[in-house]
């Protein structure tokens, strides 16, 4: 992914985290003002799966996620390579099935709506799995670019 | 089931990072049940970002991050320095404190945790506290969200036990000083045997510790506006968070005016990797709850208890480590509602109290957020801290004793849980 | 054992509704020989509502207990059932099943969308308004802010009845009460019972506004993969099961309301019911579903 692509990224990200803030406060003081909103959950909701996987992108490229490397960190470099080369296939696998599960739940449930919008669809909702997974795709594939690069000499 | 687990083991021990080990070793248990349709791992992914409860976690993160550009954390960082630093292990003593204060406000510990993480982490370690033992502290001071009303945990297991609430609420108080304090002496313990120095020499004079409460004021009035506004019912628990991001907004914009576009942008980046680094890994913790769900897994686990000898006390103890050990992979919330139909007849038929039980039963619950393999809070600030789970795990352990003498304290002296209970309702 | 149906239901473990769930599954293993066994997961544990519909609809062998609002989603006239004063009591709401028009809809929601309605004689009680100031009026829930389950039929309902609905969902209604975000929920005496309610609440109001009818579905697809003998089973005992709860339920309803005024709770039975029913027709107008609920009382007027 291009620079420009993966700041864009973190500011739609942020910027649904920052749209969350504003529907909780608006839900809350329209509610204060007796005039509950009862879509301001929703929307809240609907922006925070899209922050969630929006945010997992950034999270992944940024090597965030925890992981447990007391064993890889005591093999010898040929085998800590090829171990990590087959963490990332199984991570593209997983993120695979996530693409197409949920772009099918995204598809099947498109007349499913959301509790307090009869209006519109939870599409809205489910289209944020895969389209997070499909973003992890890319992040993923590049990993693997670069691991390749820094495969141990005695590998080639 | 046995594949789940093995799977799971395999994955983490490869180095895998652990929201993808979770995700894979529940796509295992799918795999062998083709009679279940493929898209619910998906399906209950996407809905764990519906959760109201969850709502709280990505605000409290940002809230915690905009009080670093603000001046709020400095100040109150300053403020901790001067009242407590004359301790081994100042910081971390005041992050107890302001857990405690948190847990009043927020009902998840998850958020809290990761908020402080955000906020002290880095002085912490900045000021010579390692690495492990910084996020050790983070998070375990968290436990005392859940037991400090209003905890999730108790409105949850008095929901489905039929138990009132109200004294549930003021059951949890007295544990939840009784754990702060066990947690104190154990910080104090781990201080002087790393031998990090205390920050000062003596005692600040009194002239500076109003300097520096006046310099502190606004961080201090934080967690008691955000109690105020929940206790007087302007705002429901969900709001608090929201509320948080604002407060901290107004401070660095019109009250402290330290807050830049830049550093504005360097909170937003920081949040958007920690709401990733946390959220994933609950996201993908549901299938695997379902799965545990579907085998009837806890379930299984406290049959195995009810089938023990021995009288109340014994048995609490004995249901008290079973739900440690299962909360090492099972989230709290869902032991909680499997287990409370199923361990309440027993302890009521041995002539437990319920509200008793209840505190005993959420604090043992609770406590496998912050313990490996599987810990939502301990996974949020070691994600935050970037901190091992070897280095933590070490860390933790006097923490984790702590917590264990208070939970035995508290299953053998049912007094000092249901006082105030009866001395309020 | 040849088949399995996961059974889910959003109710706690001491519900009436739990125990009437595992009477049909006793009856069904004893019944069918132990061929289909029915394993029931009460408090949502095997997730929420919606996704079970989903899961069902795409095949799964899981059931779930529902309201005809949810249903209204698919098929949007089934959600009549769910306004105000439809049904007088739970003898009328059994004998829906009767309904022409009532089977009509249930068809299409089968052939349509995959659910199958297999009974839906389960009655849990007349829905009252709790608040913490007296209802005698539709004009006495001017301005109050009422919980109601997040579905249009019931927000329409609750307005025609005079009040400001607030969705949220069941398990948030304790602490949204004590914090003061709603002024007041509409329930069953049950409902208040077990979850202390009456620690937040302080009037029972019987406007008795809806008989809250459940509906039992599960996917078509595996029903039809039945044996036709188990599917009559099902079916049968599902009804007896059900109506056996509604008659328990109505005892149970009784002993909550004697709790209830045991624990210092205001019973305010002196309302105005014909100003309630004039006010509850316009929910039905403005859902477009007039003529619907015109059918469905024409048919149990027969
Ligand atoms: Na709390
Ligand atoms: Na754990």
């Amino acid at each position: 992914m291009t620079g420009r692509l993966r700041r864009a990224e973190v500011w739609l990200a942020g910027a649904f985290v920052i749209a969350m803030v504003a529907m909780i406060f608006t839900g809350g003081a329209a509610r204060l003002m007796r005039t509950p909103i009862n879509a301001t959950i929703d929307f809240a909701t609907c922006f925070f799966a899209w922050a969630t996987f929006l945010s997992a992108d950034v999270a992944w490229r940024r090597n965030r996620l925890t992981a447990l490397r007391l064993v890889p960190d005591r093999l010898p470099p040929a085998a800590r390579w090829r171990l990590d080369l087959a963490n990332h296939a199984v991570v593209l696998a997983i993120l695979g099935y996530g693409v197409v599960a949920g772009s099918w739940l995204a598809w099947i449930s498109r007349t499913r709506t959301f509790q307090g919008m009869p209006e519109i669809s939870y599409s809205w909702v489910t289209a944020a799995l895969p389209v997070g997974c499909a973003l992890m795709i890319l992040t993923t594939l590049g990993k693997i670019r670069d691991h390749w690069r820094a495969r141990p000499r005695a590998q080639t | 089931m046995i594949l789940v687990i093995a799977a799971f083991a395999l994955f983490l021990l490869m180095g895998m990072p652990v929201a993808f080990a979770i995700a894979g070793a529940a796509a295992m248990f799918f795999l062998q049940n083709p009679d279940l349709p493929y898209t619910i791992p998906a399906q209950q992914t996407i809905t764990q970002t519906q959760n109201f409860a969850l709502l709280a976690v990505p605000l409290f993160i940002l809230a915690g991050n905009l009080m670093n550009h603000t001046g709020l954390t400095r100040r109150l960082l300053g403020l901790a320095t001067t009242l407590l630093g004359h301790m081994r292990g100042g910081l971390a003593q005041a992050s107890l404190a302001l857990s405690a204060m948190m847990g009043g406000v927020s009902g998840s510990a998850i958020a809290d945790a990761s908020m402080q993480a955000r906020m002290l982490g880095g002085e912490m370690m900045a000021r010579g506290v390692s690495r492990g033992f910084t996020a050790a502290v983070l998070s375990f001071g968290s436990i005392l969200t859940p037991v400090i009303p209003p905890g999730i945990g108790m409105i949850l297991y008095g929901t489905i036990g039929q138990v009132s609430i109200g004294r549930l609420f003021a059951a949890g108080i007295l544990p939840a000083l009784l754990l702060w304090g066990a947690l104190a002496v154990a910080v104090a313990v781990s201080a002087r045997r790393n031998g990090w120095p205390p920050e000062r020499a003596a005692r600040a004079p009194r002239r500076e510790v109003i300097g520096a409460i006046g310099a502190g004021l606004w961080a201090i009035l934080f967690p008691v506006i955000l109690l105020v506004g929940l206790r007087s019912g302007f705002f429901t628990p969900s709001e608090i968070g929201a509320l948080a991001v604002v407060y901290a907004l107004i401070i660095g914009i019109v009250v402290y005016r330290e807050l830049t576009r830049g550093g504005f942008g360097a909170a937003m980046s920081d949040t958007v990797a920690d709401i990733g680094a946390v959220m994933l890994l609950i996201a993908v913790s549901a299938p695997l709850s379902y799965v545990m769900v579907l085998e009837r897994t806890p379930e299984t686990i406290a049959g195995l208890i009810v089938g023990l000898p021995g009288g109340l006390e014994a048995v609490m103890v004995a249901v008290a480590l079973a739900v440690i050990l299962a909360g090492f992979v099972i989230d709290a919330t869902v032991l909680i509602i499997m287990l409370t139909p199923i361990l309440l007849p027993l302890i009521r038929s041995l002539g437990g109290d319920p509200v008793h039980f209840g505190i005993v039963f959420i604090i043992a619950a609770t406590i496998g957020n912050f313990t490996p393999p599987v810990g939502a809070a301990m996974y949020s600030v070691c994600s935050i801290l970037n901190c091992g789970v070897p280095a933590y795990s070490r860390a933790a352990a006097p923490l984790f004793l702590a917590v264990m003498l208070v939970v035995l304290a508290l299953v053998f002296l049912p007094d000092l849980v249901l006082f105030l209970p009866r001395a309020l309702i | 054992q040849d088949f399995t149906l996961r059974f889910n239901h959003v109710l706690g473990p001491a519900e009436p509704f739990h125990e009437g769930f595992l009477a049909w599954a006793e009856r069904v293993r004893e019944r069918t020989g132990g061929r289909l066994e029915i394993d029931v997961f009460h408090s949502a544990q095997l997730g929420v509502e919606e996704d079970i519909i989903e899961q069902i609809r795409q095949g799964a062998n899981i059931g779930q207990n529902t309201d005809s609002a949810r249903l209204g989603t698919y098929v949007p006239s089934i959600a009549v059932v769910n306004g105000p004063y439809l049904v007088a009591d739970k003898q009328e709401a059994f004998s829906l099943t009767d309904s022409p028009t009532m089977q009509g809809w249930l068809d299409e929601l089968a052939a349509d969308h995959g659910i199958r309605v297999v009974c839906f004689d389960w009655v849990q009680g007349e829905r009252n308004f709790f608040t913490n100031t007296p209802i005698r009026t539709p004009e006495d829930l001017a301005g109050q802010r009422i919980r109601t389950p997040p579905a249009p039929i019931w927000q329409e309902s609750i307005r025609a009845l005079g009040a400001e609905p607030v969705a949220m969902a069941f398990g948030d209604v304790y602490s949204g009460l004590q914090n003061r975000a709603i002024d007041g929920a509409e329930l069953v005496y049950s409902n208040i019972t077990a979850r202390n309610m009456n620690e937040v609440l302080e009037y029972a109001n019987e406007t008795r506004h809806i008989l809250l009818v459940n509906f039992q579905i599960v996917s078509e697809q595996w029903f039809q993969g039945l044996p036709e003998d188990i599917r009559g089973v099902l079916v049968e005992e599902c009804r007896a099961a059900g109506q056996a709860t509604s008659n328990r339920i109505a005892d149970v309803q009784e002993a909550a309301k004697r709790q209830l005024v045991a624990a210092g709770m205001t019973v305010v039975e002196d309302i105005d019911m014909e100003a309630f029913r004039a006010a509850g027709l316009k929910a039905f107008e403005v859902l477009g579903l007039g003529e619907a609920a015109a059918q469905i009382r024409g048919e149990l007027a027969n």
